[in-house]
């Protein structure tokens, strides 16, 4: 990366002004990611329909952080790093705006949830791994601002916690439906909430990606760990039970 | 175009897909360039790639045209010009005392930055080169050389009925096109090109760029430009120059993609460097 001031400085200020709305963005998309998972363990329904409002400034800054970015590579024909940064904004703008949908459905679904009965201990750890990702998410965009290329590694490895938690729950799930098969309704529900929080840690890491993208140039290869175990788990409750 | 979209590299617009390394036409060796005590060129190693446009970028100064002018001995036309180390045109020393220079521009063309036909008829402009290296035997092999010439820059339609006027005649963007057909016409290996498109507007740039790209397909094609975004269109190679040092050379979309060097990228993305 280059640390160097442009000789046209309004330059500059573009892509300060971009990065500057691409950060407000993240903290937008972090509350929604606080809000939804407080709303659904304290069954907070008013928190609940303020995450869904708040969702339509996410989507917005997104709109206009696309546009920023077109006028910047139209105007000024951004080359290497600067190109990089364009696009990298671009992709983590995508990424945000999809983790803040997530926020949003776990917010209706906190909304179905408080019509049914509570299933005993089942948002704890949601709010645990949502606990998880949020910290994975303010290390991503700080390792993006800081051109932090270790720390962006470390996001993306930690994925793997995000998995293993999304494993645990979906266990814990199926114990749940099976102890007591009034809770399946909730536990369908709940379980999308877990898989939401799972798909959140994948944008998660995708931002992190771009981070290393923009200080090295290189993508970094598909060789993270994984550890979706839940397909072979499914079959071993069917053939188990 | 086509052939970029069977690949799926990021390529800069207008570039050839990477394909495997063509043949080496020049290669420089140690080469340094003194202009009186001033040291122009600092130990420049390079090889430039037959049938590739090969582009020389860096600011003002740094030695861009200099290393251009040493490919085809233009610098032996300046007293105070002192060339050492080596540059083999196919593995032959070009400053070896058996080569004649004149015979060496024949095999080495060269467009300037501003288009220079001379106050003579198109058809002899594009003609002069042929007649001095004696290259035909009558006027019916010289007429097929200028058209042939002539289509080669692209200026055939336009000219095929006004051969007998003055080349100086000529809009700046055909005058230039004039120029490649002349050198074009004396059937060389390699093309220098020093700024050909900085005389030029938009449309006739666009013109020599598109011509430059379908050159590339007979001949070694090295240029010299200001213009980066040009580099970028018409370029399989780049070389920055700076300070008279090569700083960097490699694949076009390498060096402005994640170039190695901190200089490089600060030229190439407008900082202070």
């Amino acid at each position: 990366m280059n640390d160097k001031p442009h000789i046209a400085s309004a330059f500059d200020r573009d892509l300060e002004a971009i990065q500057a709305k691409l950060m407000r963005m993240g903290g937008c998309v972090e509350n929604a990611i606080r809000n939804s998972a407080n709303a659904l363990r304290s069954r907070d329904l008013e928190l609940a329909d303020q995450v869904r409002e708040d969702d339509r400034k996410i989507d917005e800054l997104e709109a206009e952080i696309n546009e920023d970015c077109a006028r910047l590579v139209a105007l000024r024909q951004p080359v290497s790093s600067d190109l990089r940064l364009a696009l990298s904004v671009m992709k983590i703008a995508g990424n945000l705006e999809r983790v803040g949908d997530y926020a949003k459905n776990m917010a209706k679904r906190t909304n179905l949830l408080a019509q049914m009965m509570p299933v005993n201990g089942a948002t704890g750890s949601l709010q645990r791994m949502a606990n998880e990702v949020l910290a994975m998410l303010s290390d991503a965009l700080d390792a993006y601002i800081r051109h932090d290329q270790p720390l962006a590694e470390k996001v993306r490895h930690r994925d793997l916690e995000v998995d293993q938690m999304y494993n645990a729950i979906f266990r814990e799930f199926l114990t749940f439906m099976m102890e007591d098969p009034r809770n399946i309704s909730a536990c369908m529900h709940l379980h999308f909430i877990a898989k939401n929080i799972e798909r959140m840690g994948d944008h998660v890491t995708s931002i992190a990606e771009q981070a290393i993208y923009l200080v090295s140039g290189e993508m970094p290869s598909e060789d993270r760990p994984k550890a979706n175990a839940t397909m072979d788990m499914a079959d071993d409750a069917v053939i188990g039970d | 175009m086509d052939a970029m979209a069977h690949t799926d590299q990021i390529s800069m617009p207008g570039s050839a897909p990477l394909t495997e390394a063509n043949e080496v036409k020049i290669a420089a060796r140690g080469v340094d360039v003194f202009y009186g005590k001033n040291h122009a060129i600092k130990n420049v190693d390079v090889d430039i790639e037959d049938k590739t446009v090969t582009a020389f970028i860096g600011p003002s100064g740094c030695g861009k045209s200099t290393f251009l002018r040493c490919l085809n001995r233009m610098n032996d036309t300046i007293d105070i010009a002192r060339v050492e180390g080596d540059i083999l045109l196919d593995g032959e020393d070009i400053y070896d005392k058996r080569v004649d220079p004149v015979q060496l521009r024949a095999r080495v063309g060269m467009v300037f930055q501003k288009p220079n036909p001379f106050p003579k008829s198109i058809y002899d402009n594009v003609a002069y080169g042929p007649r001095i290296h004696g290259l035909t035997r009558n006027k019916a092999e010289l007429d097929d050389i200028v058209e042939a010439s002539l289509r080669r820059a692209a200026l055939w339609d336009e000219a095929k009925d006004r051969l007998k006027e003055s080349g100086t005649g000529m809009s700046g963007g055909q005058q230039q096109r004039l120029c490649i057909a002349r050198a074009v016409a004396t059937q060389p290996e390699v093309l220098l090109m020093d700024e050909p498109c900085s005389a030029l507007d938009p449309i006739a740039t666009a013109q020599i760029e598109e011509l430059i790209d379908e050159l590339r397909q007979n001949f070694c094609v090295v240029i010299v430009t200001h213009s980066m975004q040009q580099a970028a269109r018409v370029s399989q190679k780049t070389a920055f120059f700076h300070l008279g040092e090569m700083v960097e050379y490699g694949d076009t979309e390498k060096i402005f993609n994640s170039p190695e060097d901190k200089r490089t990228e600060s030229y190439i993305t407008g900082r202070i460097g």
